[in-house]
């Protein structure tokens, strides 16, 4: 079992302090988005963990041990920090293969990973001939090289095409599948809510939530359902027999808010509303996100003298 | 974690960039040209010292040899592929010293190719004035080039890792080795017969009037890498990378 552990960790740059007594795990065997907006220490984790960047306190281990310990660590675990990190001078082939070489990774290795992220018809041409896309794909190629228990992607999903996103998102899911520990961060949340089966968020560096996706969803946003109907008096006098109280929408249909869609409908049937649709309108990752963050807002706005 | 596999990484690093390749021919070009150049020259003056005149290109062919160090460390820094880089290779000081050994087992090979060359060429246009140098002397100024040429090399690289930029330590090097130490130096005397050039070229004179002697002045050009790296290193270790 190969999970990542960070505990307590904190990292100062001056005064500013990126990461803020963090304290996490992530398990193997399912993926785990790592979300916050720009500048919340997500990046600044991933850097910890490798080991490249020195806490100024606590402690970030892969596997129970500091990944500066661990020999031919590329063999354990695969990161993808930067897009840009490949020479633009470089060769795909070659810049895998410089990797692969300080790992004592099979050369065959190259092959498969360069198949495998759909970019071998291109490994011959220099890096800087490459899209955004394609350098990403790169990216994920070196961190699927030595085949690693524990995969550390950070955006990795930025410029990739339509295409690429379906293919990323199958790709993560089989590497949780096959029992690997995935951490991928992102800024975008249905991306996120398509392949994680687990949540970090992170704001200004501090833990905001750590949880399964489901749960942290259910707990932030509210059920609603959605009616439509031809005969709006009707369903408002409905609606307010059983307590409850519709708005309605820019395209005609009705929310209804704190409700099961169970007990709308029953309500509705019995005191036959005409219904043209009605459906349940389960919380998206956004929404919960949203809710979180702007809570979060009011906690820690600045208190102002009077 | 072993201290080969890294070595072939960085050595891969180098063989797979075109434009260190090119500079490596550079070194190699640059020296052996201009050697030959100063073959067909004037020998009358009375400060002429054959061995210099036909190694002379070494004074052209540094300046490839440190474009070398400093921009096989800081390819590295290029889009921030130095954390791909020691995320691979987590030992800094390991990865360092693999580095090291890439830039200055080429520099050292090419440098006694090209100082071989150049002497040959030079040799060709000088005829007799070339005549009293010894077969120790010629062995001495072409090993002694090769030596000068890694360290200015292994110089630039430290610069190169202390400024984590290629840009900075060329501007660095190549003004200080042009003018400060080619005006200054003929200038003053005594205290810049210590500045790394102008020591570690002692070994390429047929005869020496200074302080130095021509092992005496590499040791001192050694020192002065040494310093470079020393503090190259110490960035490397204290810094996030």
């Amino acid at each position: 079992m190969t999970s990542i552990d960070v505990r307590n960790l904190t990292k100062e740059y001056g005064t500013r302090r990126a990461v803020d007594d963090l304290t996490f795990t992530v398990s193997p065997g399912r993926v785990t988005g790592f979300l916050g907006p720009n500048g919340a220490g997500k990046s600044t984790t991933m850097r910890l963990v490798l080991g490249l960047d020195r806490p100024t306190s606590g402690t970030a281990t892969v596997g129970g041990r500091p990944y500066g310990t661990l020999a031919e660590p590329l063999r354990h675990v695969g990161a993808l920090l930067d897009a840009d990190s490949a020479h633009g001078s470089r060769t795909a082939r070659d810049h895998l293969r410089v990797l692969a070489a300080s790992n004592r990774i099979a050369p065959r290795r190259v092959e498969e990973v360069l198949e495998e992220t759909g970019i071998a018809s291109v490994a011959r041409r220099r890096v800087k001939t490459y899209s955004m896309g394609m350098r990403q794909r790169l990216g994920i190629a070196a961190a699927l090289l030595g085949d690693p228990e524990v995969v550390m992607l950070d955006e990795p999903s930025n410029g990739l095409d339509p295409e690429g996103i379906v293919w990323l998102r199958a790709l993560l899911r089989r590497l949780a599948a096959e029992g690997r520990t995935v951490l991928v961060s992102s800024h975008l949340m249905n991306e996120t809510a398509s392949f994680a089966d687990h949540l970090v968020v992170l704001g200004r560096g501090s833990l905001l939530a750590d949880l399964p996706m489901r749960d942290f969803i259910d707990a932030r946003v509210r059920p609603r359902v959605r009616v439509r109907t031809p005969d709006a008096t009707a369903l408002k006098a409905a609606l307010e027999r059983h307590g409850h109280d519709a708005v309605e929408g820019d395209d005609g249909s009705w929310s209804v808010h704190h409700a099961r869609v169970d007990d709308i409908g029953r309500a509705l049937s019995d005191a036959g509303v005409p219904l043209l649709e009605l459906s349940s309108d389960a919380g998206t990752l956004e929404q919960a996100y949203l809710d979180l963050t702007a809570t979060e807002a009011e906690f820690s706005a600045p208190h102002q003298e009077a | 974690m072993y201290f080969a596999p890294v070595l072939r990484s960085e050595a891969l690093k180098v063989l797979s960039l075109r434009s260190l390749c090119a500079t490596l021919l550079a070194v190699l070009a640059a020296t052996t040209a201009f050697s030959a150049l100063a073959g067909v020259s004037d020998t009358s003056d009375p400060d002429f010292d054959p061995l210099f005149m036909a190694l002379s290109g070494v004074t052209p062919g540094q300046i490839a040899a440190i474009a070398f160090g400093a921009t096989a460390v800081s390819s590295e820094y290029q889009g921030n592929g130095i954390r791909l880089s020691l995320a691979a290779v987590p030992r800094r000081g390991r990865w360092f010293a693999a580095k090291l050994v890439a830039v200055a087992v080429p520099v050292f090979a090419v440098g006694l190719l090209s100082a071989f060359a150049a002497l040959v060429a030079a040799r060709a246009g000088l005829g007799a004035a070339a005549d009293g140098l010894g077969v120790g002397e010629q062995a001495r100024g072409v090993v002694g080039c090769a030596l000068y040429l890694m360290l200015m090399a292994l110089l630039a690289s430290g610069l190169a890792t202390l400024f984590r930029s290629g840009a900075a330590t060329l501007a660095t090097l190549i003004p200080f080795l042009l003018i400060v130490s080619f005006v200054i130096g003929d200038v003053a005397g005594g205290a810049t017969d210590f500045l790394p050039d102008r020591a570690g070229q002692v070994v390429l004179h047929q005869t020496h009037d200074g302080l130095l002697g021509p092992w005496g002045g590499l040791a001192v050009t050694a020192l002065w890498t040494a310093a470079a790296l020393v503090a190259g290193a110490w960035r490397l270790r204290t810094r996030d990378a």
